[in-house]
């Protein structure tokens, strides 16, 4: 166990997902925008003919396509430093082309890694070829190595185990999906963008590549909705004579309520941590209600990023529009209930947490 | 004490910068010296100098993804947490360090 908490699996994925955050924000708003007005994202835009919406929307199309390349990538990088890059770029792409999605791409970004590792360390190659190692020898091995168990032992369980998946998930019946809105929904709620959230995203993103939409649409929801339900408690709280907020608060909401409208929730992260319970609670009652709302009535939106402006994308838009109506509503009112008057707040030093030995290094 | 510190989260726009914020009050707290470089999704904020990591007595690296120039460290101690870490708890962070250092 010491020794696999060592190797760090989890640096390299959240390294790799770090990298991907910015690529799916930019091509998810692109095609977003893109197919929010009217924009096809399936045009050739060498034949003449195409609007400038399809153009937008090609491009962002194209990115997403291309992000278990990316995934691969970074967690090559990650584990290997610059000779990763090459053989991950190659190996993602090879995920790519067995349709193994993020997960195949997760899954080639380590074995390029590694590979790329265990060539610097046990291939010795004389000193006339020494500048050809990182140039051309660990691009070519790491590749053909990888790429070649990705083709013949990786893909075939994957692509069993992505059937089965999305079989299952076509398969649900209302009352399953809306379970299962519920538990999306409220996980999506409870970390405000943090390693839940990431962990989460990362599956529905790989769900979605199936075509199966429903998941992800329920994250960047609640993702969307949460901000503004914190915006929302504020006039809900003056209704009950409340002032749930302290100044710092507002001038905070104003910046982050704009922001949940574009699908980030991380602007309200410090007025969580201001009173991290009661509105954990609050996000994740939200999150799930509105989690069961897109999912049940499967609001399905085809890209994976864009708070409102995915609503034009979906297959039932209403649902999107009421699922964020729900959820902003639940979560405001919840919140502006549990919160006291800031005249009644203490500014209580939290007992510090002890420091879980398992997660420090000392070097 | 004086220490410096890099923080990266994932998503590189909140928790960098708040363990920042943390760190560098808790430090100051107790009465030690602290320069605090961000690996955000920007970029490289506030780097750290030579001279700076030369005089240092510990390094903290609150980080979730991998840093680059981490090899910048190998002469100090180091210690090593997720960022949750330094939000959550900076002052048993640094007493931490206070003990790594005997």
């Amino acid at each position: 166990m010491e020794y696999i908490r060592k190797l760090d699996l989890k640096k390299h994925l959240l390294t790799a997902i770090s990298y991907m955050i910015p690529v799916v924000c930019g091509a998810g708003f692109l095609i977003a925008f893109g197919m929010a007005f009217g924009g096809d994202a399936g045009v050739d835009l060498t034949q003449p003919g195409f609007s400038f919406w399809d153009a937008l929307a090609v491009m962002g199309g194209l990115a997403l396509g291309l992000l278990p390349m990316i995934i691969s990538t970074g967690i090559a990088y990650s584990i290997a430093d610059k000779p990763g890059i090459a053989p991950g770029l190659i190996i993602g792409l090879t995920a790519n082309a067995i349709s193994a999605g993020f997960i195949g791409g997760i899954i080639g970004g380590y074995i390029a890694g590694y590979l790329v590792i265990s060539i610097i360390k046990y291939l010795k190659v004389p000193p006339w070829a020494k500048g050809l190692m990182p140039t051309l020898i660990i691009p070519f091995v790491a590749a053909l190595v990888g790429g070649l168990i990705m083709v013949y032992i990786v893909g075939t369980p994957i692509a069993i185990l992505t059937q089965m998946l999305t079989g299952f998930l076509d398969g649900m019946g209302t009352s399953s999906l809306l379970v299962f809105g519920i538990v999306v929904g409220a996980l999506s709620g409870i970390d405000y963008g943090g390693p839940i959230n990431k962990t989460v995203f990362a599956f529905v993103l790989a769900m979605q590549a199936e075509g199966v939409n429903g998941p992800i649409t329920t994250l960047q929801l609640v993702n969307t909705a949460t901000p503004i339900g914190f915006g929302l408690a504020f006039f809900v709280g003056k209704m009950l004579n409340k002032r749930i907020y302290t100044k710092t608060e507002v001038e905070t909401l104003k910046a982050a309520v704009p922001m949940g409208f574009v699908n980030i929730v991380e602007g309200i992260i410090p007025i969580v941590m201001n009173d991290i319970i009661k509105c954990i609670i609050a996000t994740a009652i939200g999150g799930a209600a509105g989690g069961a709302v897109s999912m049940a009535l499967q609001a399905n939106a085809t890209v994976p990023f864009g708070g409102v402006l995915m609503i034009p994308t979906m297959e039932h838009p209403m649902a999107g529009v009421l699922s964020i109506v729900v959820n902003v509503l639940v979560t405001a009112v919840v919140l502006a209930i549990l919160k006291k008057d800031v005249s009644q707040r203490k500014e209580a030093e939290l007992e510090e947490e002890d420091i879980n030995l398992d997660y420090i290094q000392v070097m | 004490m004086k220490i410096v510190s890099v923080c990266a989260c994932t998503v590189g726009i909140a928790h960098t910068y708040i363990a920042q914020e943390k760190l560098e009050t808790a430090a100051r707290n107790a009465g030690h010296e602290i320069a605090v470089e961000t690996q955000g999704t920007i970029g490289t904020e506030n780097q750290l100098t030579d001279e700076q990591i030369q005089n240092a007595d510990i390094a903290i690296l609150a980080t979730d993804v991998k840093i680059s120039g981490e090899d910048r460290f190998s002469n100090l101690r180091i210690i090593k947490v997720p960022t949750e870490v330094a939000v959550k708890s900076p002052n048993k962070l640094i007493k931490k360090a206070e003990e790594v250092l005997g």
